[in-house]
């Protein structure tokens, strides 16, 4: 949880959501008042989509940004970046190549008034198991992360489960390391238990969905959520995902911390789709928020 | 301001030398994505003009301005790929493009270390753009 945010559960917006149309349709300032106009104060970026000039943007885009944020009561909430590890053809990267990417991003993030980070790290094969030495990674950013006041988060994405080894291993490495600069973001749609058609969603590539209770023993984890959807009806619901469950078990167990929208339905080039769909389910999550 | 298209149609047009004479010519690329690839993680196949096929060989890239063969982009790992802007991709091609209409398309990839290693492959048998998304990676344009 962001250290300036009041406690409960608060709504906000990934970039993601309208990539397509980012310099097409729209610029930054526009989805800036879209946002005010939902009440969603909430921002994550791309880092490398949305900062001009990344990883070293100029200081004309930084006073852009910042005058930006004040001017639409923006709260910087999460910063996505990837630590790559297949830069270069034919090796991964070493631990000083995937060290200089995470602090500069570290440092960058907490420039821009972010204290969340979506760490995408590198994977080795289908089922997003990532690189041997993540936890030498991470371990070694960690003082970056203290000094700079941000948290690192895995997004724990389908095909991944809530219960596997992957999130035991995660766990057991905060565990041991007694931070609280490592953490994770929970993507819904690992609770997706229908297909945009209504049909269930079973086996195959993504297996059986999580279920909503999965979430409780790692909301000590979790700082922030993306709030992924795939369809919004015209009354206001996710057809795909059990959203009033899972927010009602956060709800009871406490859990501070943003829920960004992420929208990854069909018709991601539609202006008009897009904006239709982020509103519907803001005004979703105001209705369970109950705001 | 970018065309939602992979290919872009502002940016094509013949280039041309000193003393006037057509070299070749150029076309807009961009990632209809929401992250760019580091200059080194960026994977060309060819660009194909009414069925004449140029490989690497043929191509330079003008990425942020600056000018690479496909060798120094696959080096260089600390340039990002602008998003926000076309990429140029200049065809070694003597006499240009004629004036009139030609179909264009261009096979490129990024390489993404968050999705599994078997995606980094180029299939030859399917167009590529970065994202499933894309719309576009063949279009036709008209050479005035």
């Amino acid at each position: 949880m962001a250290k300036t945010q009041k406690p409960g559960i608060h709504r906000g917006v990934s970039t993601y959501c309208w990539y397509p149309l980012l310099n097409v349709n729209m610029d930054l300032e526009d989805s800036f008042q879209i946002m005010q106009d939902m009440g969603a104060s909430g921002l994550e970026i791309l880092a490398d989509g949305i900062i001009e000039g990344y990883p070293y943007p100029s200081n004309a885009w930084l006073d852009k940004w910042f005058g930006l944020i004040e001017k639409y009561g923006i709260v910087p909430v999460e910063y996505g970046h990837w630590v790559e590890s297949r830069v270069y053809p034919g090796r991964e990267c070493s631990l000083e190549e995937s060290l200089e990417q995470l602090i500069r991003d570290i440092k960058l993030a907490n420039f821009l008034g972010f204290h969340c980070m979506r760490t995408k790290l590198g994977v080795i094969d289908e089922t997003l198991t990532p690189v041997k030495n993540w936890r030498e990674i991470i371990k070694a950013a960690l003082p970056y992360a203290e000094k700079y006041d941000v948290v690192m988060l895995p997004e724990i994405h389908a095909p991944t489960k809530l219960k596997s080894q992957m999130i035991d291993d995660y766990c057991q490495f905060i565990d041991q390391e007694k931070t609280t600069h490592f953490g994770f973001n929970i993507d819904f749609g690992v609770f997706q238990d229908k297909n945009v058609d209504g049909t269930p969603r079973r086996g195959g590539f993504f297996g059986e969905p999580s279920q909503p209770e999965d979430i409780v023993p790692l909301l000590p984890y979790v700082h922030c959520c993306h709030a992924k959807y795939y369809n919004m009806s015209e009354d206001f619901e996710e057809t795909t995902i059990p959203y009033r469950q899972v927010i009602q078990l956060m709800q009871d167990h406490g859990w501070n911390g943003y829920l960004l929208s992420e929208y990854e339905g069909p018709k991601k080039t539609d202006l008009y789709h897009c904006m239709t769909q982020v509103h519907r389910h803001q005004l979703m999550l105001k209705n369970i928020l109950g705001e | 301001m970018l065309e939602m298209e992979a290919l872009q149609y502002k940016g094509f047009r013949n280039l041309y030398n000193d003393a006037g004479e057509a070299i070749g010519f150029q076309v807009g690329i961009r990632f209809v994505n929401y992250r760019g690839p580091w200059l080194s993680q960026f994977r060309f196949d060819n660009v194909t003009v009414d069925g004449e096929r140029f490989g690497a060989d043929k191509c330079s890239f003008v990425v942020g301005g600056i000018e690479y063969t496909y060798e120094e982009m696959l080096k260089e790992g600390r340039a990002k790929w602008p998003l926000n802007e076309a990429a140029m991709i200049r065809v070694q091609k003597p006499g240009g493009l004629a004036s009139g209409n030609h179909v264009v398309s261009a096979y490129y990839k990024e390489i993404a270390s968050y999705l599994p290693p078997r995606l980094d492959a180029m299939d030859p048998s399917r167009p590529l753009g970065g994202h499933e998304e894309n719309t576009g990676y063949t279009r036709e344009f008209i050479i005035v």
